[in-house]
């Protein structure tokens, strides 16, 4: 689904991603784990599309097609899902509205008919009750004066409505209580599905006793130093990043 | 330096010299002595120029230079408004008046509308000049009011409207600018006055017909009386090749409330002013400001807000979004009188840039003379949120929708405090047909 070589980029001048190289099939969760500034969340960016992160090298395809050319609202019409890791607050701009216009932009896409006002309502409210988020959501603009554990949720909450084929979600975990920890990861696993991945960027191996992957990887230094079964997430969580880097030195 | 003053008199002569003409041609009235001094005074201090505080950003020198003659008197048959904006719906009931070039289409049917009296200017100059004249005195020199002497001195009929009750349905005074003609100016008066208790809403509509577009040099004035409730707005909706030059004054009694909008959506150069005068302990005065930029045109707006009682408060939100190679300038200052304790001021001006060539200049300024007060302004300009964009665009809006809904998000803090539903949604449609995915647009509303 998702094939990623020899990807380098470059942030404000610096160099971030060195060559990275990961592959993730349909129905398979990956986690990629790794210190702060190792350049998790650039590639989550990069892979959204962000504009002012330089791809200077490598190839992404998705579902075969060069992700790399296309516009970030092309990507995720195509069934690419980010979810941030800092939710901007757009006030003005009502959720439901946002969301609305997201899934009418991913069906008209697909060729399908606009979603009818009626049916989404119910839909929103449903995956809401699952969410265990409060009516006010509904009312209130995009993200505007909700908690570090509201935004979250509610990437979440985007993410269920719009049915992606590849999630990446950016430390959708960090800042959560032990309570909203457990509600974001029944709503990422309620999105297993065998014609569907996930890949989880995360600083600790916690979200991964909720949500299990299939692979963990370790980036470090702009690099994948290390890929592995879960154990590899409790191994780290035991020697800490410094045995992966010192391995690699070594 | 000494050739400096020369400068800037020499190009104004045309212009001078054909106000100078038009007073000629006025008729003695009973107002004659105070237009008079009014008329001298202009002259004496000739038109602003960029040296002048709040003109620094507008310059009328290719105005300056040009002669006028008064617009043409027209019937209410004679015109026909290019205006597509048409601010109230069939629904509202409302009564509206037509002003042609500043005369008043009458006969006013009387009674028009329960609790508001409506007489012409000539009416009023002729049956009581001494309560006229309370509105035209005293004569101000100071820069932001120039116009208003020229107006007064050169006034050849007007409104006044006395509002005598709680008015629920919106007055609308349509301002019909048109010539036959380049070089004419017209002079539209309007005074408002509230008596105690009273409530009101009224919007002026300024729209353009036929070709040519005299110059509008219009002034407002409003009194509200003691425990009065207003919602103003002015709302200019004519074409590129439209000046206007529209002065508004408020004075508030005690326990007053006003509420008022400036909304500039056309005109080639708009350049709006308002004084306020929270003379009385209590009066309070929410101002919004919605000015649009676009192609080449030049909005100016310039409030004054002064606190001069105890427990007085204002509130100024104003909105500017430049496009092209448009200049929209936004200049407000609250001075707060010694005295004027408990007073509490607010001033927020946001700015947005939708084009590398378009400018917007902000400048809140206070000014206090008393203790225990509570003033507070903020600006900020910028280009559209890149973070808010990428959001957007990550969960696959179009670029131009996910543009658009930001541009209107900016907007909406000036928007939701219309109470008028209609005008709001008319003000609405007539801003969204400006941006970009504008079919979009309308099904979020």
């Amino acid at each position: 689904m998702l094939k990623i070589i020899d990807l380098s980029a470059r942030v404000a001048g610096k160099d971030i991603l060195k060559g990275v190289n990961l592959e993730v099939n349909a129905g398979e969760i990956h986690a990629i784990m790794g210190p702060n500034g190792s350049g998790k969340s650039t590639l989550a960016q990069v892979l959204a599309g962000r504009e002012d992160y330089e791809v200077t090298g490598g190839s992404v395809t998705f579902e075969g097609r060069d992700l790399l050319a296309l516009p970030a609202e092309e990507r995720a019409r195509a069934g690419l899902f980010l979810g941030f890791q800092y939710p901007v607050e757009i006030p003005g701009v009502n959720n439901v509205y946002l969301l609305k216009a997201a899934l009418n932009a991913k069906r008209k896409a697909a060729g399908e008919p606009e979603v009818d006002a009626y049916e989404f309502l119910t839909l929103i409210r449903q995956k809401m009750k699952f969410m265990q988020m409060s009516e006010s959501f509904l009312t209130r603009g995009v993200n505007e004066g909700f908690s570090g554990g509201e935004k979250k949720r509610n990437e979440v909450l985007q993410m269920l409505v719009l049915e992606p084929k590849l999630a990446i979600l950016d430390e959708t975990d960090s800042g959560l209580d032990i309570d909203a920890l457990k509600v974001v990861s029944t709503g990422v696993n309620s999105l297993r599905d065998p014609k569907r991945a996930v890949v989880l960027v995360t600083h600790y191996q916690r979200l991964l006793d909720y949500v299990v992957p299939d692979q963990v990887h370790v980036l470090s230094g702009g690099r994948i130093l290390k890929s592995g079964d879960r154990s590899l997430a409790h191994e780290l969580e035991r020697r800490g990043y410094d045995w992966v880097q010192g391995a690699q030195v070594a | 330096m000494s050739r400096a003053p020369q400068a800037s008199v020499q190009p104004q002569l045309a212009a001078l010299r054909s106000f100078e003409a038009q007073w000629r041609t006025r008729p003695a009235d009973s107002l004659s002595a105070v237009r008079e001094r009014a008329m001298q005074r202009f002259l004496k201090l000739g038109l602003p120029t960029t040296h002048d505080e709040t003109w620094r950003y507008s310059n009328l020198r290719s105005l300056a230079a040009q002669s006028f003659v008064d617009a043409p008197r027209k019937t209410r048959d004679e015109i026909q408004p290019n205006a597509s904006l048409s601010l109230l719906g069939r629904a509202d009931r409302a009564a509206s008046l037509l002003m042609v070039n500043g005369h008043p289409t009458m006969p006013v049917a009387d009674g028009l509308i329960k609790g508001i009296e409506i007489y012409s200017l000539q009416e009023v100059s002729r049956l009581d000049p001494m309560h006229l004249k309370r509105y035209l005195e005293p004569l101000s020199d100071a820069d932001q009011q120039r116009w208003v002497l020229l107006n007064t001195a050169l006034f050849l009929d007007g409104l006044f409207l006395k509002i005598t009750a709680r008015v629920s349905l919106p007055l609308v005074i349509l301002h019909v600018s048109t010539s036959d003609g380049a070089g004419s100016i017209a002079y539209p008066r309007i005074i408002i006055e509230a008596t105690p208790g009273s409530s009101v809403t009224i919007i002026e509509h300024h729209v353009a017909a036929g070709e040519y577009t005299p110059l509008s040099n219009s002034s407002t004035q409003i009194s509200l009386g003691r425990d009065a409730q207003m919602e103003h707005y002015r709302v200019y909706a004519t074409g590129a090749g439209a000046t206007h030059i529209d002065s508004l004054e408020i004075r508030q009694d005690q326990g007053s409330r006003c509420k008022q909008f400036t909304i500039a959506l056309g005109g080639g150069l708009v350049r709006t002013s308002l004084e306020a005068h929270l003379d009385q302990p209590g009066a309070s005065l929410d101002s919004y400001s919605l000015l649009v930029g676009h192609e080449d045109r030049h909005v100016d707006c310039v409030n004054t807000v002064t606190h001069g009682a105890r427990e007085t408060r204002s509130n100024q939100t104003a909105r500017a979004i430049a496009s092209d190679s448009s200049r929209v300038i936004f200049n407000s200052k609250v001075i707060v009188n010694a005295g004027a304790v408990h007073a509490q001021s607010q001033q927020s001006c946001r700015g947005l840039l939708l084009s590398p060539t378009a400018e917007i200049d902000t400048r809140p300024q206070l000014e206090i003379h008393a203790d225990e007060v509570k003033c507070a302004h903020g600006a900020t300009t910028g280009r559209l949120d890149p973070d808010m964009l990428f959001y957007m665009l990550s969960r696959g809006l179009d670029r131009d929708t996910a543009q658009s809904l930001l541009v209107y998000a900016f907007l909406a803090d000036v928007l939701t405090g219309m109470s008028v539903g209609s005008a709001r949604a008319a003000i609405e449609n007539a801003l969204i047909a400006q941006l970009p995915d504008s079919q979009t647009l309308r099904k979020f509303r």
